[in-house]
């Protein structure tokens, strides 16, 4: 009957397998920030590396549809204004997750791969 | 469980440091506890002692002047570290088990 | 009745509290007391708990009304002597404001389900020691309630605590840690609050808060803080009798207990953070800095006490315990920047540390001030000289397990933020350390759930998509926010201590 709680496994996608919670009945609940709740958008964040005075990774709602040049110059640039030594067009060395990333500026979010919470970094 | 006699842990208590009875209660503890050391944070008594600390109610009724009894004790104290071996009508020891 | 002789506290205590108990006759014990099962918990004898207080219901009543007595002739005293305007500087309450919003609906909370443990444990000891616990803790938060009332009267942010509790980003922290213990079992809440938090972290919590209102000329703030903590100290005995009992009930338990050890001491370390925001910036007259309070009360007193203490049953200190020593540098710092970046969505101000304060930490902390942190307090003090305020102008991620933005660094890099994520089903979920990605890994159906305040406000949840609507919807008013120089607080403080006249023609004139 008592049993260890050794944490969850991973499965061979990476993702991980949930050992069920202990409780009196089922528990099944969705997750509060899944996809579908923001219609034909998505949360994207965005980190400015090596910069001192962000204290974390901005978090934006984006149009999937969105296109890299609306997107960075909408919704990165007027955020990373709060540190008046940004400099507009500056921004460079971008990262998807972990991985190098040159976007096209026509290109739409979705196209480029960049998924639901993906985490974007940049340096300027 | 051996422990060397050099590694002797600490237990302690904090005091409100508010009433004329917790400065007597204080003294009656060093009174009773001869390696016990005080110290004052703003508001607080700070005492701490290797490996025991007794407060013990004849110590403290002497003091006083009046009786008093060991429930008392929970208006003064604040915090306490260590496990609490003793509560009775005549001492509260706080000692670690083991 | 002469020759009566006055029973013992022992026999008082076994009279009034065993003696009361009976067994069921109608219903089963498991019918009766459904809940102490299914977390594979298991207990062979319940009058094994030992109460070392000893407390009957009439010593309880006597000193607990002693106790209030003491504390509102206090608050009386200070309040007709116009006490408030004694205070070291009106931002000193930033630190009240934030214990009002963060703690005292905890307070409530706990109250709540302390009555649920008092109905649903098996033995009367517990059942009884739990009883007194919910009773205080209603008692915590009506006294804090009336101490800071009289604040209310005359300074902002003090107003609708109860209502931003459930909504205000940065309250979703403490209100979303209570929330994960009281929506666990029995035994696992009373290791969670019971000794986690009420034995490990609870000096850190309380000790450090009243130091700093008694420093700070906080009279009322001092006595309610000591009086609450006089009752504390019961609550630690409960915590510490509850994991030795658990323990020596049956070594199956031991696991079971180590990994909620494990799990419970990073989620109140996490929310103990704000405090020590609080502890090393808000107090204009600083008592002790975060890193020596931690190196005191949990360093000293717990992994040197305690741990070594619990070794003799196998339990070992906290998973991920080594990352909180490492983090004692730059905790408070990285805490109370991310409080001054969004402090225009906060019910307190904030402002640059003076001269005096930037010069005590970096004395307090020689190996990291100067070096990683007084520059960014530079820049924003140039950027005020410039006739500007340096703030964080969007919306930060949050990790989904503590709900803090992430801002924790790397363990040994302070200058590179943490990364964490992991994927489950299908979905990203990112965490600020290690501790919170291992307990999310651990149950990721109950994390999945979280209300998380940034993801609400772009759901549209939280009053419309403008900061001044969601400013709106968390009940936060013009001089709750923002910056305290030049604020309603700072202006009316100048205007009440007449050798410094107000500046701006703002302030309410009579």
């Amino acid at each position: 009957m008592a049993r260890e709680r050794a944490g969850s496994g991973l499965d061979n996608q990476g993702e991980l397998i949930a050992v069920a919670v202990q409780s009196i009945g089922t528990y099944e609940f969705p997750s509060r920030s899944r996809q579908e709740l923001y219609g034909d958008d998505q949360l994207v964040h965005v980190l400015w590396r090596n910069n001192e005075m962000f204290c974390a990774a901005a978090c934006f709602r984006a149009p999937r549809a969105m296109t890299w040049a609306e997107f960075t110059a909408g919704m990165v640039e007027p955020w990373a204004a709060s540190d008046p030594s940004f400099v507009p067009g500056s921004t460079q060395a971008w990262i998807l997750d972990d991985d190098p990333f040159s976007p096209q500026p026509g290109m739409s979010l979705a196209s480029l791969g960049v998924g639901h919470k993906s985490l974007l970094t940049f340096e300027a | 469980m051996t422990s060397e006699a050099t590694d002797v842990r600490k237990v302690g208590v904090d005091l409100q440091e508010a009433t004329e009875d917790t400065r007597r209660v204080v003294e009656a503890i060093e009174r009773d506890n001869e390696d016990a050391t005080v110290s004052y944070l703003p508001g607080l008594v700070k005492i701490q002692a290797p490996g025991r600390l007794v407060v013990r109610r004849q110590t403290v009724e002497d003091l006083l002047g009046r009786p008093w009894e060991t429930h008392e004790f929970q208006l003064a104290i604040v915090s306490y570290y260590g496990h609490i071996a003793e509560w009775d009508d005549d001492e509260i020891v706080i000692k670690w088990d083991h | 009745m002469a020759n009566t002789k006055k029973l013992s506290m022992k026999q008082r205590y076994s009279a009034l509290t065993r003696d009361l108990d009976w067994e069921s006759s109608y219903v089963s014990e498991e019918e009766l007391f459904p809940h102490t099962k299914f977390e594979g918990i298991k207990i062979h004898d319940w009058a094994k708990w030992e109460d070392p207080f000893r407390l009957t219901i009439d010593a309880y009543c006597k000193y607990q009304a002693e106790k209030d007595k003491r504390l509102y002739a206090v608050l009386d005293g200070f309040a007709q002597s116009q006490g408030h305007l004694t205070l070291s500087d009106a931002r000193y309450l930033n630190a009240m404001k934030l214990f009002l919003q963060g703690v005292t609906p905890l307070e409530y909370q706990a109250h709540r389900h302390f009555g649920y443990l008092a109905r649903h444990l098996n033995g009367p000891g517990p059942r009884f020691a739990a009883l007194c616990q919910s009773i205080d803790e209603l008692r915590h938060t009506q006294t804090e309630i009336h101490t800071l009332s009289n604040y209310n009267k005359y300074y902002g942010g003090l107003h609708s605590w109860s209502k931003m509790h459930d909504r205000v980003w940065y309250l979703s922290v403490p209100k979303s840690f209570f929330d994960d213990a009281i929506s666990a079992g029995p035994f696992e809440f009373l290791i969670a609050i019971g000794f986690s938090f009420e034995y490990l972290l609870t000096n850190l919590l309380f000790v450090p808060f009243m130091s700093g209102a008694s420093f700070n000329g906080d009279l009322p703030s001092m006595t309610f803080g000591f009086s609450a903590q006089s009752d504390e100290s019961r609550h630690m005995t409960l915590g510490l009798e509850a994991i030795k009992f658990l323990l020596e009930q049956d070594e199956g338990n031991v696991p079971i207990v180590q990994g909620w050890i494990d799990k419970w001491f990073w989620r109140g370390y996490r929310v103990t953070a704000l405090v020590a925001g609080m502890l090393d910036y808000m107090l204009p007259r600083k008592v002790m800095s975060w890193k020596e309070a931690f190196e005191l009360y949990f360093e000293e007193q717990m992994l040197g006490g305690l741990f070594k203490d619990l070794e003799f049953y196998g339990i070992t200190p906290p998973r991920h315990v080594e990352h909180a020593i490492a983090e004692k540098d730059l905790l408070s710092h990285q805490v109370y920047w991310t409080l001054y970046s969004f402090s225009f969505a906060a019910a307190f101000t904030t402002t640059v540390p003076e001269a005096g304060e930037r010069a005590w930490l970096a004395e307090q902390y020689p190996d990291t001030f100067n070096t990683f942190y007084k520059p960014r307090w530079d820049k924003a003090q140039a950027i005020i000289d410039g006739g500007g305020r340096f703030f964080f102008q969007g919306l930060p991620q949050l990790c989904q397990t503590c709900q803090i933005p992430m801002v924790f660094t790397e363990p040994g890099d302070p200058t590179t933020l943490c990364q964490r994520h992991s994927v489950y089903r299908g979905e990203r979920f990112d965490f600020c350390s290690d501790g919170c990605k291992w307990i999310f890994d651990r149950e990721p159906e109950k994390y999945v759930q979280a209300w998380m305040p940034v993801h609400q406000i772009y759901q549209g949840n939280c009053g419309g998509p403008s900061v001044p609507e969601v400013l709106a919807w968390y009940g936060i008013q013009d001089g709750d926010n923002g910056e305290y120089t030049g604020s309603l607080d700072h202006l009316d403080w100048r205007r009440w201590h007449a050798s410094e006249p107000a500046v701006a023609s703002t302030t309410k004139e009579s």
